[in-house]
């Protein structure tokens, strides 16, 4: 009988192994070194298109552009690209299993079907936490040294917060726990399709265009999408900003957690189900 | 044989079960959609035979071997491994078969020895560098292991996946049409590992083929489907005996031959005409004789030949289907 | 004849206004004229509309004529016009300006001469500097300055022990603020609903800044090195 740790093990050698897999870190790591040089010459002309209206009232003292503020809108402009990079990979899982026939072998092993998907799952998780760790080191660490440390100006629809530099830390530890959770939604979403489509291709398209598509119903104001907002899970997948605000609204930052949980139950079920019932006849 | 199984099973399950029999289909059935691809499949396997399982493209064995490997389920029926049924013991079971269904299809982007690690870790195995060294001897990959998959031909692929069927010494082999692909030198020598896996190590092969020859030469036992459902099923020595075959006859003048026949005692063996060909009901014996009178009676005989019935038959319904 | 006593009366009592106010701005002067340079903490409240900024401490430093930095870790706001900063310049450049007496007003329950600053160039950022002046004390209780771009800067002192050196215990800086507004697109707030219904884009809010100043350290002899800001 396979031990679950074999299968997991398996699957985490198999995500790995594939060079797909490194498209997504090189993407990181290529976009956070693009704007991080783009703000290196240009920051302050671009900072200057949202403190312009202060600016004329006020001296701005300190350093606004440091390495906490590019962190910031890295995975500010990163957390709507980023899952189509975790997509990418996780929306293969099975899909790419089935429609390649390798399924055949993985399925006529002494594992149950649900293992298999749980060990699919976590090495998706496990490949998303290590895209994010790789966000945080380039976003954070080097645009740390690259710009130094300070106070972060947060920006948000009501204006901007000032963060003391002192008061980072824990908030950026949290915030990149949402963003692992809200990316694990997406990976779990990704899995269910893989699970229920035979070709590799359609999964990813498929989480692609949703996402795509609930991004843009939270992005209007418009009172008939305002009903289905608190459902979408893309709405919540920026709640880690909501950590930079003063008070924190802690109430809105555990519904979040509580919707995006709910996602991620329901997606991992539903893979477990489909797949379960799935006949292999590729 | 199916109905007397039934009724041992209704009336002595027990009994039943205990019964020798490495595979056993109960009554299998799989439909997909309105499209019934196996209706009510029975049959069973013994300990130790070499199984022919037999039909043309598209008469549902590939279905029915994904049904035994766990990768469909079926409709209704039972599938039995020795006294376990498949649905309760899924994960047992597989521990004791080694498959190959349809083509083997591989991780490319790995390495052979990558791939087969993979399945060395699912059925929980320490392999070490001389027990693999010796599994791709066996097959004849050794030297290759390092080599990605994605360089490999068919045959090569083909005898990796015989190494990954083998690496956990399974005490049955299922194989789906395992000479597609392969070169001569290739077929013959996946027949001799057959045989010898079977006679010197006592395991149990079931293999499909739509290619009568093959299942003829090595199998003790086979069944014949034909559109999902069970045509035959018995010992490959009683099927295909010799004990009456259809002789064939072509003569230069259809219509002296057909008067000779009628005016003699040879048209009791006459069983049916097709187009220009007389076909008889005889044994292998009798050929001479009939030969003997044709001369006998001046016809001239442009063509002889006899074929086994059941060989006739998957004859015919291999070229419908193709 | 009655025309010309009136006339007379009110040209007197202009020019004896303008005398005062002058007189008046003299006696500040003298106050600022004590104090070379000088050292303070500082305690920083902010509320700017659109900006949270948590409380900060700092230091203060100003040294005479026109040297002046505030140092503190992090990011803060100051006032353009800085009237920690400038109050003293405006008021010291007498011949940059005209200053009007007019009226009396009462500011933190003490009558102040409320002075008026026009300024003799068209070219200067000020357009108007209004001064309420407690005249037992010589001391800005309150001014105003209205400037060309950024509108108008209202500051409200209170002084304690060293009101003699017109250096103030407490500040109260009203600034007008053009109103922050962030595009959803940019802030990616894609879990807020707008609370902001305003569709105009050039409202002006206002913002106060409140400076509690300590430990005054006067004539030091600052360099000036110390007001070179570091990165």
């Amino acid at each position: 009988m396979s031990s679950f740790k074999n299968i997991y093990i398996n699957e985490w050698i198999k995500t790995m192994k594939r060079p797909r897999s490194y498209i997504g870190f090189a993407i990181i790591i290529f976009i956070c070194g693009m704007l991080q040089s783009a703000f290196y010459h240009d920051g302050k002309e671009i900072l200057s298109f949202v403190t312009q209206s202060l600016e004329n009232s006020f001296d701005i003292n300190g350093t606004i552009l440091n390495g906490n503020l590019i962190c910031f809108i890295l995975l500010q402009t990163l957390i709507v690209q980023l899952p189509l990079l975790v997509a990418f990979v996780t929306g293969d899982m099975v899909s790419g299993e089935t429609s390649s026939g390798t399924i055949r072998f993985l399925l006529t092993r002494p594992a149950s079907r649900t293992k298999i998907i749980i060990a699919k799952w976590l090495a998706g998780l496990t490949y998303t936490f290590f895209l994010l760790i790789v966000l945080g080191v380039m976003a954070l660490f080097v645009a740390r040294g690259v710009f130094g440390n300070g106070d972060l100006m947060a920006l948000n629809s009501e204006g901007l917060t000032i963060v003391p530099a002192d008061d980072l830390g824990w908030r950026w530890f949290y915030a990149l726990c949402i963003a692992f959770l809200s990316l694990s939604v997406v990976a779990t979403l990704s899995l269910f399709f893989s699970c229920i489509l035979d070709n590799s291709i359609t999964p990813i398209v498929t989480v692609m265009a949703i996402i795509i598509i609930f991004t843009i119903i939270g992005m209007f104001d418009i009172p008939s999408f305002d009903v289905i907002k608190p459902f979408l899970f893309t709405t919540h997948m920026i709640s880690w900003k909501s950590l930079f605000e003063d008070p924190i609204p802690f109430a809105d930052i555990r519904f979040s957690c509580i919707v995006l949980g709910v996602h991620l139950v329901v997606l991992l079920g539903l893979s477990l189900y489909f797949f379960n019932k799935k006949d292999i006849s590729s | 044989m199916h109905e007397l199984q039934s009724v041992f099973l209704y009336l002595a399950p027990d009994l039943f079960y205990s019964m020798p029999g490495a595979i056993r289909l109960h009554h299998v059935s799989k439909s997909f959609g309105n499209f019934e691809a196996v209706k009510n499949l029975s049959f069973q396997v013994d300990e130790g035979d070499i199984y022919g399982f037999l039909g043309p493209n598209g008469s549902g064995k590939s279905t029915s071997l994904r049904m035994m490997m766990g990768l469909i389920k079926p409709s209704s029926g039972e599938i039995y491994f020795g006294n376990q049924s498949l649905l309760k013991h899924r994960s047992e079971i597989m521990n004791q078969i080694g498959c190959m269904i349809e083509k083997p299809d591989f991780y490319n982007y790995l390495s052979a020895i990558d791939n087969l690690k993979l399945f060395e870790r699912y059925h929980g195995l320490k392999y070490t560098k001389k027990q693999y060294d010796a599994l791709l001897e066996k097959v004849g990959l050794l030297g290759r292991e390092k080599d990605k998959v994605k360089t490999f031909s068919h045959g090569m692929k083909q005898r990796l996946g015989l190494a990954q069927v083998l690496l956990h010494n399974p005490a049955i082999i299922i194989l789906d049409e395992p000479n597609t692909g392969l070169d001569p030198q290739g077929i013959l020598d996946l027949r001799n590992l057959m045989l010898q896996l079977n006679k010197e190590e006592g395991k149990t092969i079931l293999f499909s083929s739509h290619i009568l020859s093959e299942v003829q030469e090595i199998c003790d036992s086979m069944v014949v489907i034909n559109r999902g459902e069970k045509v035959v099923e018995g010992k490959v020595s009683e099927l295909l005996s010799e004990e009456l075959l259809h002789v064939r006859v072509e003569a230069i003048d259809h219509n002296a031959l057909k008067q000779a026949i009628s005016l003699s005692s040879w048209k009791e063996k006459w069983s049916s005409t097709e187009e220009s060909l007389l076909v008889f009901s005889l044994n292998k014996k009798e050929i001479p004789a009939l030969v003997n009178f044709l001369h006998n009676h001046s016809v001239e005989v442009l063509r002889i030949d006899y074929k086994n019935p059941l060989e006739e038959y998957f004859l015919k319904i291999t070229q419908h289907s193709s | 004849m009655k025309f010309v006593s009136v006339l007379f009366l009110l040209l007197s009592s202009v020019l004896l206004h303008a005398q005062d106010a002058k007189s008046l701005l003299r006696n500040v002067n003298k106050k600022f004229l004590a104090v070379n340079d000088y050292k303070a903490a500082v305690f920083m409240k902010f509320n700017i509309p659109g900006v949270k900024i948590k409380n900060m401490n700092g230091q203060v430093m100003y040294k005479r004529p026109n040297k002046f930095r505030v140092k503190a870790n992090g990011i803060f706001f100051l006032p353009k016009q800085n009237p920690m900063q400038n109050m003293s310049q405006i008021l010291m450049d007498t011949n940059a300006y005209t200053a009007v007496f007019s009226g009396n007003e009462v500011v933190q329950g003490m009558a102040c001469a409320v002075v008026n600053l026009v300024p003799l160039q068209s070219n200067n950022e000020i357009i108007l500097g209004r001064f309420w002046i407690d005249s037992k004390s010589a001391l800005v209780l309150k001014s105003q300055i209205t400037t060309k771009n950024n509108g108008t800067i209202e500051t409200e002192n209170r002084f304690g022990a060293l009101g003699k050196y017109a250096l103030p215990d407490r500040m109260l800086i009203t600034v007008e603020v053009a109103k922050i507004k962030v595009p959803k697109m940019l802030a990616a707030d894609l879990n807020k609903k707008s609370t902001d219904k305003s569709t105009a884009t050039n409202t002006r809010e206002k913002g106060t800044i409140e400076l509690l100043l300590s430990d005054y350290k006067l004539n030091q002899k600052l360099s000036d090195a110390e007001f070179v800001e570091t990165q």
